[in-house]
């Protein structure tokens, strides 16, 4: 009963923050633009429905292409997710996706293989590689204290350039005008879910089942259970003998792995050449959606969904307003800081705690009072 | 093509270009420096050097001086590390996810700020002029000397002014109430409490100084360095700021120090990229390898000096 009190309080408070961070867009929208019912029409209801001579229908295809736009965000949700579970503040999903991207891209060109095995073999291999990655901003943490959040920052910006550098000097294909790979292998390329234009692949597919493995590591193996103490207590994970190090290690070399995973995955989707020229931002993006499913990995799908939704209707509202897609970065810093903030309503829910204890204690009142009939 | 190299960085045009890179970084590095000593991550500093870049060049166009702009570029930072302290602070948001929050604001905000004020994308070249970008100045003695004159001379007010603030940094943290209540603070929060210090005004001011000194960096870049603003301008300088003050060991001075080696990286990248047969990609990596080896070094250090310091206790104890 409490707990459900507690429950509906957290859901209604989440999205308390999540309208107060839209009205600041909202906001914003009237005051830059000169057309604001158009832009936020777009924003609101562009994204699944499209709006013809006044009727409101669904529309199938851009909802597909919102969830293909999930693909690497849940990967770099998900990432995040552990990361920060363990209180392990590194950004180098951003980096890695990137990395991910390149090597599964290199291994699609140059890789022979058969159709079904081809994308497997491309995605492993890059996912490896990035969990390596992981060791230097983890090791340099466990080893010698040095603050993770900030070699994981610089080692996106030495990921980006190291893979210009190869794509530029070693593997560009000259006969093209903009500066991409040679295409893939047509073994190698993750099959479209749906046919048409969406471009969502089985990739989706492949990460809702990565999200109930996640979930699954999180809340039901020891390994797991590890890191999410380690998060919320590490003096107390240490004293009573977890392998603290060990742990935090693992948990990057995780998100390492699924950022490699989540930025192959997308790449073998969506294109058939490696073109990625500057760190395409999934990284920032999981960070938000991990704090949107407060690091819990099964809300991870639906925090994703809702900011491909705010994605694409502001992309939408760019189209056809004049307010700048961009626009999604006010909203997203706001819905950052509202839902990260524990305090927010902290006012409401001291009153939810206190209703609580005292229908507990009238509870047990009148139970201590039906005991005591009966014993007399 | 060594000795390229090395006639290239021996010289006096070399030097200035060090100290004319070092500059922003050194603003925003005193900015975690003051934050870190009140025990405050400002992660933040990125997006506050980009929000008061932006700012810098609209005020100065408003009003058609560099002064008001740089001065709105120092409010609009403090504003922001106001913003940041109120959610850290107040309602508890974790200070890392509020200072990304910023950032996030200082990459895709601010092409739509700038958007919403003067209906232009992506960058301010329309409105820069001349008169409205921060002056150089020629120091009348110094000038004259030979090599130094070269290197010292002639540089914009605001680089003076990040050097001198150095020196006015540590004085605050070192010689005034506010500087030890500011460590205190940072020290142990619970101790400062229990002598009557304001935890949370403490915060709120060592916050406000650090917004403060990132605007000026952010003024620095728009008003001087790129000579106008465009989206990615800061391009990771606040994250450097916060290695160069973890290099530093969180003191003005060796902060100011580690600041001028990553001003050398980067201006070692600037020369050696218009050197033939370089990859530019690869020379743009020096300053952030720097950086993590530089951290490495110095982590290094510390945990000897920890060990050497318990060894020496089991000594006394023995």
């Amino acid at each position: 009963m409490t707990d459900r009190r507690m429950l509906v309080f957290n859901v209604l408070r989440g999205a308390a923050a999540i309208f107060l961070a839209l009205t600041v867009g909202f906001i914003f929208i009237i005051l830059s633009s000169d057309e604001p019912l158009t832009a936020l029409r777009y924003l609101l209801i562009g994204p699944i429905f499209s709006i013809r001579n006044g009727i409101l229908s669904f529309n199938t295809i851009s909802f597909y292409t919102i969830l293909a736009a999930m693909i690497p965000t849940i990967f770099t949700g998900l990432a995040v997710c552990v990361m920060f579970s363990a209180n392990q503040f590194n950004l180098a999903g951003e980096g890695l996706v990137m990395l991910g991207g390149f090597i599964g891209a290199l291994c699609a060109i140059y890789l022979k293989m058969a159709a079904g095995l081809h994308p497997v073999v491309c995605v492993v291999i890059a996912a490896i590689a990035c969990g390596l990655v992981m060791l230097i901003p983890a090791l340099l943490k466990v080893k010698l204290g040095a603050s993770e959040m900030v070699t994981s920052l610089m080692l996106n910006y030495i990921i980006m350039f190291i893979v210009l550098h190869f794509l530029n000097y070693n593997f560009a294909d000259r006969s093209k005008g903009a500066t991409q790979t040679f295409p893939f292998e047509a073994t190698a390329q993750i099959p479209a879910l749906v046919p048409g234009s969406s471009k969502l692949s089985w990739g989706f597919i492949i990460a809702l089942i990565f999200v109930v493995i996640v979930a699954l590591f999180m809340y039901r193996t020891k390994w797991g259970y590890a890191i999410r103490m380690i998060g919320i207590n590490q003096p107390f994970s240490k004293y009573s003998g977890m392998k603290v190090g060990a742990t935090i290690v693992l948990s990057q070399i995780i998100g390492g792995v699924l950022s490699g995973m989540g930025g192959s995955i997308e790449v073998l989707g969506r294109y058939n050449t490696y073109l990625w020229r500057e760190l395409p931002g999934y990284g920032w993006t999981g960070i938000t959606i991990a704090i949107l499913a407060k690091n819990n990995p099964i809300f991870v799908p639906f925090a994703a969904f809702f900011i491909a939704y705010l994605d694409k209707g502001c992309q939408l509202m760019s189209t056809y307003s004049d307010v700048p897609s961009e626009m999604i970065d006010i909203i997203q810093a706001a819905i950052f800081l509202f839902f990260a903030a524990e305090q927010f309503l902290a006012k409401y829910r001291q009153k939810v705690v206190v209703k609580n204890t005292r229908l507990e204690m009238a509870k047990a009142e009148t139970r201590a009072v039906s005991t005591e009939r009966r014993n007399a | 093509m060594f000795d390229q190299f090395l006639s290239t960085i021996l010289k006096a045009d070399f030097l200035f270009s060090i100290i004319r890179i070092t500059a922003p970084i050194l603003f925003a590095a005193l900015g975690a420096v003051v934050a870190e000593k009140a025990g405050v991550v400002n992660i933040g500093l990125e997006g506050i050097m980009s929000i008061s870049a932006l700012f810098g060049v609209l005020f100065s166009y408003w009003t058609q001086s560099w002064l008001v702009g740089v001065l709105g570029a120092l409010v609009i930072g403090v504003i922001l590390g106001l913003l940041m302290g109120f959610f850290a602070l107040k309602l508890k948001t974790d200070i890392i996810l509020a200072g990304i929050a910023i950032n996030m604001i200082g990459g895709g905000g601010t092409i739509f700020l700038l958007y919403m004020f003067t209906g232009m994308r992506g960058n301010t070249g329309a409105l820069v002029s001349q008169n409205i970008l921060i002056p150089t100045v020629n120091i009348p003695l110094i000038k004259s000397i030979p090599i130094l004159g070269e290197v010292l001379s002639g540089h914009s007010v605001l680089t003076y002014v990040a050097f001198i603030l150095v020196f006015v940094m540590a004085a605050l943290l070192y010689k005034t109430s506010l500087g030890l209540n500011i460590r205190a603070v940072g020290e142990n929060e619970h101790a400062a409490e229990s002598v009557g210090i304001s935890v949370l005004r403490i915060k709120y001011i060592a916050i406000a100084i650090s917004g403060a000194m990132a605007g000026l960096g952010g003024a620095f870049m728009s008003m001087y360095y790129s000579q106008g603003w465009n989206s990615g301008m800061i391009a990771g300088r606040g994250f450097i700021a916060l290695a160069a003050q973890a290099m530093g060991r969180g003191e003005p001075v060796g902060t100011m120090l580690s600041s001028l080696l990553f001003g050398f990286a980067q201006a070692l990248r600037t020369k050696v990229s218009g050197l033939q047969g370089v990859s530019s990609y690869l020379v743009s990596l020096i300053p952030y390898v720097f950086t993590i080896v530089g951290l490495v070094i110095y982590a290094i250090s510390t945990t000897k000096k920890v060990r050497r310091y318990r060894e020496t206790q089991v000594k006394a104890a023995e």
